[in-house]
């Protein structure tokens, strides 16, 4: 076959297997649900976190209108905290687009730290739903394009479970204490990606961002964190990502360390730089601004952005964070086209 | 004489207590302002204050990340816990009233403690409406209240768009507010684009914004006080 007739799909498989490929992809492992998306059908956002079917069809949208080269779910992250035990709440009653939040912790004072993962994990709160939407997603769609979805890393389960300001004073104070939780969230978030692995997910994004530089210092990540997020990595069976954002340039070498297959980054980081640092060959996927560019900006400073990106010499255009859903269809298609008629 | 030693002393070891997070020190040394009958303000702002002063530099130079940055700020509080009874009222020549809190949708609230903190320091009357606050609320609460100052926290690009919605209604309600907001995901462009007075990208940006507010507040002040004694 012609490198020129690729699909998405084996565009990014090949990728990740570091074979040669025609252009960057245009994908993400973070949500993209767009309200263009969900207003073709007749979606409601704040129920399609709790339904299968709303939750494939809204985020299979984002392939069938614009062609991004991907189909990926949940939307949220709050599917491991819930299975842990903590209530959510999806905002319901909220005309606005509002994001699950976790209601009630788990942890809510030092001498608590000391959970267990529940019996039955594996099927507490939506994680079978999660892996009914991506057997119906791969349906769909997962012969053109692959079927991503993501766990949380230890640390930022960590902050969801107990609160974030204890968690990092105890990081600091008690770093055995801290890590003795990570290791057994680490287990969690295994059992979690392996039920995601047999629903059929292709690739499979590691959000470690409360552990950025802007939080946390790079000494701390090293010690404390890293060795986490390697003991899931090392258990993944599909190609990972390990995304990080904000503050990331001094951690790229422990990222790529871990043995994700790529790292994803955010606009903080100088791509060009990092680049430098960890060689040709690592896969670096970032890193444009998915609100101030794609959802704010123009398609003139989209189609700059877009370009940087891939100048500075990313492996595949990719978002920052989630994209918000308002993203206007211009600014997607745009940047779509920039991507695909991209040369080096 | 020995008196000013004793009170450089003292300043010193508050500062100190502050830059090396030790809760105890700060709350000894706080004590011991109380014990000696030194002025309590003066030992907020430039024993504590100008501790704190000092972590916002070991922050902006990444010696010091977030976690050091709490644990400094719990040392700041145990002391001012002990010295604030003790502040005579003051006369800023402003009135010193803010709501504060972070936006429905967001669980985050460091960066809005850290701000939080630097208003206590102040004097201001801090209404702090916590975190995932429902939009209206912000209204209501700077209505009931009649604070001139609101500020907005969100720390995700998922729930920053509903600081917008609180700036419009706000503006509608009392077009001469102030309005800060902070945050991440939040920029320069942002604030302009939404009307935002003044914006604070992260925590150490929200540290230096408060502490050059505290500056120019305790300028406003000497500048009155040697009116008073001129």
């Amino acid at each position: 076959m012609s490198i020129t007739t690729m699909t998405a799909k084996e565009r990014i498989l090949k990728l990740f297997a570091g074979e040669e490929v025609d252009r960057p992809p245009c994908f993400s492992g973070m949500g993209n649900v767009t309200t263009e998306g969900l207003k073709s059908l007749g979606y409601k956002f704040a129920a399609s976190h709790l339904d299968a079917k709303m939750m494939a069809g809204a985020a299979s949208t984002t392939y069938k209108l614009f062609g991004f080269e991907c189909g990926v779910i949940p939307f949220d992250l709050c599917v491991e905290a819930e299975a842990l035990g903590c209530d959510i709440n999806v905002y319901a009653h909220s005309e606005d687009l509002l994001y699950p939040t976790i209601k009630t912790k788990l942890i809510h004072k030092e001498d608590e730290m000391e959970i267990s993962i529940p019996s039955g994990f594996q099927d507490r709160g939506r994680i079978p739903l999660v892996c009914e939407a991506i057997g119906l997603m791969k349906k769909d769609i997962g012969g053109d394009v692959p079927i991503g979805t993501y766990v949380l890393g230890p640390f930022t389960l960590a902050g969801q479970i107990m609160e974030l300001n204890d968690l990092l004073k105890l990081s600091f104070k008690k770093p055995e204490k801290v890590g003795k939780l990570l290791d057994l969230l680490a287990d969690a978030i295994v059992t979690v990606a392996g039920q995601f692995e047999k629903a059929g997910a292709d690739y499979i994004t590691v959000r470690e961002m409360g552990a950025t530089s802007d939080v946390l210092s790079p000494r701390v990540f090293k010690n404390l964190i890293q060795p986490y997020i390697k003991k899931i990595v090392d258990k993944l069976t599909v190609p990972s990502v390990l995304h990080i954002c904000g503050k990331t340039n001094d951690i790229v070498p422990f990222m790529i360390e871990t043995g994700a297959k790529a790292i994803s980054v955010d606009q903080k980081n100088d791509v060009a730089e990092s680049r430098k640092k960890l060689g040709k060959d690592a896969l670096i996927f970032g890193n444009y601004d998915p609100y101030n560019v794609l959802v704010a900006g123009t398609p003139e400073m989209v189609k700059e952005t877009i370009k940087k990106c891939m100048d500075d010499g990313v492996s595949a255009v990719w978002p920052g964070c989630d994209i918000w859903p308002t993203v206007p269809a211009e600014n997607i298609r745009t940047m779509m086209d920039e991507v695909k008629k991209y040369r080096r | 004489m020995a008196a000013d030693e004793k009170k450089k002393e003292l300043l010193e070891r508050l500062r100190n207590a502050v830059i090396q997070y030790d809760e105890d020190a700060a709350k000894e040394a706080s004590q011991e302002v109380l014990d000696v009958g030194m002025n309590a303000n003066d030992a907020i702002f430039n024993g504590l204050v100008s501790g704190m002063e000092e972590v916002g530099r070991l922050f902006e130079a990444q010696e010091y990340f977030v976690p050091e940055l709490l644990m400094c700020a719990d040392a700041l509080y145990a002391g001012l816990d002990i010295l604030k009874p003790h502040v005579e009222q003051l006369d800023l020549g402003v009135k010193g009233s803010v709501v504060i809190g972070t936006v429905e949708g967001d669980v985050h609230d460091i960066g809005k403690n850290i701000v939080k903190m630097m208003f206590d320091v102040a004097g201001f009357n801090v209404y702090d409406l916590g975190r995932d606050v429902p939009l209206d609320k912000f209204v209501e609460e700077q209505v009931r209240t009649d604070s001139d100052l609101v500020c907005l926290s969100a720390m995700m690009t998922t729930t920053m768009t509903g600081m917008k919605k609180v700036i419009d209604n706000l503006r509608t309600k009392n077009p001469n507010v102030k309005i800060m907001i902070g945050g991440a995901p939040v920029s320069a462009d942002i604030a302009e684009k939404w009307g935002a007075d003044g914006y604070a990208k992260d925590a150490n940006n929200a540290l230096k914004d408060a502490i050059n507010m505290i500056s120019s507040l305790k300028k406003l002040k000497e500048e009155a006080e040697a009116k008073k004694r001129g």
